[in-house]
């Protein structure tokens, strides 16, 4: 089953009287696994397209289906919970909770699914380790760099062990170098847990990463090119060592 | 347990903001406490005046007094004989200090030069001083039993006929049988019910005498007075049923239903109190959601967060409710605290109150803590603190998510 499936997809914002058209009529299936790139200019529609595979915006025309499920049939506590269990969320800025140290930030997704303080906290802990974060559980995001605290939002997307991971622009705040630790990590976290990544960003060093690209123009995919690198199918079919 | 703990973290976030609102919740509690301890007291001084000064808790009349007596109030007294034997059965219940019986009548006080119109009381002199604590003596000397033709004026009366303690008076009076008849009285004290109106024309004498000048060995009724005004109630359930077992055709009438003036200030100082409650409602009420609004305000890219990373509506709402509910606990108990030391401080400090209307005696302020008044202050403090944050929170839950998110 695919991960996410998009049928007709648009989306109209009303701006004067004349409405912009920020999504038309997409088609769209990712599978697990997957490590997207979603590539186009400015105002081409990619955090529209996350939005909507985010079950946070609701399309005019078409159906976005995630796990299986038609979004348009969901009630926004429905959504809630989809967005809870099934996706990941990484943000430009990070959007860490400021009073919350890096484990209770991590823990917190779970906290939300009502999972027992001690499980929560040990998964949390798991999860900060994972990105290279286990000396740094305690700290509060204040008191980390943008690529730690980026690290912290990258173990808050994956510890509810979620289908995909929707990142808009996740390295526009970082200098290059951490920019490129960050991918890094998301590749191996990629293949190591099978997750689906799908993120927009500007940056082209992300492209060598990428097992699938997209590319947008004017709420339109002109591009969807398969890579053989770095799918995780492959690579296991190939016997690549992992990480 | 982390949802909680974020709810206690944000409070904790914004100190001053917090502080503002918990001084809002507190000024609310403690304006509420104060007033109405101060009028519970109030109230209490009244009732337990008018109680120990006039009407006792409970007084006893022959049967149709309430309804004709004021005609002719000499078909209506209770004999001798129904007198010792109620007297008998009152005093035996346990509630009761003591049962005392009086004689009105209206006259005609003169001094020889000038003449004015009287409400007289015969009274047992000892009982008496027992059960009008509250009336002051404010010239001469007390009554006693052997002081025959002994009178104490009422002080307004007193000064109104320019009396001298030991001042011979002439009182005259219908008697019980419509002849007329007058007596001989010693002006040996003044005093003071209270009451104003009262004291400008009453005087008290020994049952004795009065009964004498009326030709009369009846009473007019018979005043009880309780170890315990909550007694009051149960007592007149019981005397009710006794005086029906034993035949005796008298009735009842307790404080309560004497004290219209008392209702009077109760109802109106309710209703004081009811539009203050409204007034520090709204204030403290706009305080808090102006702050929760703006922390919301604050929050927006927050909470779009919580809500993408897997938050319902019911969740954000929750924490911020939550929040309100930690400030409001908090802001609670201080505000019972403070209020409670306030009290003690205000009733310590001894201030007196400027006389109250138709009122002759002036009180320091005393300002009542009672539980029930406590808790449900801070119940309302906390309440308010909750239902102030129904709408940030609402506002909270409602955000669209991906305009919040894009909030910088
Ligand atoms: N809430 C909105 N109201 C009005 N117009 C909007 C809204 N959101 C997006 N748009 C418009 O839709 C189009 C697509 O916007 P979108 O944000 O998806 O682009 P983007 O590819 O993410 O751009 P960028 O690279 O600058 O982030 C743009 O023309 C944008 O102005
Ligand atoms: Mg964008």
């Amino acid at each position: 089953m695919a991960v996410v499936k998009l049928k007709g997809v648009s989306r109209y914002f009303p701006v004067g009287n004349k409405p912009i058209t920020a999504l038309d009529k997409v088609d769209l299936t990712l599978e697990r696994g997957e490590f997207v790139v979603l590539r186009g200019a400015s105002g081409s529609g990619k955090s529209t397209l996350l939005n909507l595979i985010g079950a946070m915006d609701d399309p005019n025309e078409g159906e976005v289906f995630i796990h299986g499920k038609a979004l348009s049939s969901l009630s926004d506590k429905q959504k809630s919970q989809l967005r809870s269990h099934y996706i990941g969320f990484i943000f430009q800025s990070f959007n860490l909770i400021p009073v919350l140290t890096a484990l209770e930030n991590v823990q917190y997704p779970l906290s939300l699914q009502r999972i027992a303080n001690n499980e929560a906290k040990d998964r949390a802990a798991q999860a900060l380790a994972q990105v290279g974060l286990a000396d740094f559980i305690h700290r509060r995001p204040n008191q980390l760099s943008g690529g730690q605290m980026q690290r912290v939002a990258i173990a808050r997307a994956l510890v509810t062990k979620p289908d995909i991971i929707l990142a808009d622009e996740p390295t526009a705040n970082l200098d290059s170098e951490t920019s490129k630790q960050i991918m890094d990590l998301l590749g191996s976290l990629n293949r190591e847990t099978g997750v689906t990544f799908l993120f927009a960003t500007h940056h082209d060093f992300v492209l060598s990463r990428a097992s699938r690209i997209l590319e947008l123009k004017d709420g339109h995919i002109v591009k969807d090119e398969q890579l053989q690198n770095l799918n995780l199918v492959d690579q296991i079919a190939s016997g690549e060592k992992v990480g | 347990m982390l949802r909680l703990k974020l709810a206690l973290l944000n409070v904790l976030r914004n100190g001053r903001r917090s502080f503002i609102t918990l001084l809002a919740i507190q000024f609310g509690v403690i304006s509420l406490i104060l007033m109405g301890g101060f009028f519970a007291s109030m109230y209490e001084g009244m009732r337990e005046g008018v109680i120990r000064s006039q009407l006792g808790h409970i007084q006893i009349y022959q049967q149709g007094f309430n309804q004709f007596g004021s005609q002719q109030p000499e078909e209506y007294l209770i004999d001798a004989e129904v007198l010792q034997k109620v007297t008998k059965l009152v005093e035996e219940l346990e509630q009761v200090e003591l049962v005392t019986p009086r004689l009105n009548f209206t006259g005609l006080l003169t001094d020889g030069s000038r003449s004015l119109a009287v409400v007289v009381e015969g009274i047992n002199p000892e009982k008496e001083a027992l059960l009008s604590s509250a009336v002051k003596l404010t010239a001469g000397e007390d009554l006693f039993e052997e002081d025959t033709d002994g009178a104490l004026i009422g002080d307004g009366l007193f000064k109104s006929l320019n009396l001298s303690v030991g001042a011979s008076l002439t009182l005259m009076a219908t008697t019980a049988d419509g002849s007329f008849d007058a007596r001989d009285v010693t002006a040996i004290g003044a005093i003071s019910t209270g009451t104003r109106e009262v004291d400008n024309r009453f005087m008290r004498m020994n049952l004795q005498h009065a009964q004498e000048l009326m030709y009369t060995e009846g009473v007019t009724r018979l005043v009880v007075l309780l170890n315990d005004t909550k007694h009051t109630d149960e007592v007149m359930a019981l005397l009710s049923e006794v005086f029906q077992e034993q035949g005796l055709a008298l009735e009842l009438r307790s404080w309560s239903d004497l004290a219209d003036y008392y209702h009077e200030v109760v109802n109106l100082f309710d209703g004081i109190f009811f539009v203050v409650q409204i007034i520090v409602l709204a204030i403290v009420l706009l305080g808090i959601v102006n702050t929760m609004v703006m922390a919301v305000m604050e929050r927006t890219q927050e909470i779009g967060t919580i809500r993408a990373i897997g938050g319902t509506r019911g969740e954000v709402m929750g924490l911020f409710i939550s929040e309100a509910f930690i400030l409001g606990l908090i802001g609670s108990v201080l505000g019972v605290i403070f209020s409670i030391l306030l009290a003690q401080g205000i009733t310590a400090a001894s201030i007196m109150m400027p006389t109250p209307p138709g009122s002759s005696q002036n009180y320091p302020i005393r300002i009542f803590t009672e539980a029930d008044l406590l808790w449900k202050n801070g119940l309302f403090g906390l309440l308010i603190a909750v239902i102030s944050s129904i709408y940030p929170a609402v506002k909270a839950s409602r955000m669209v998510i991906t305009k919040a998110l894009r909030f910088a």
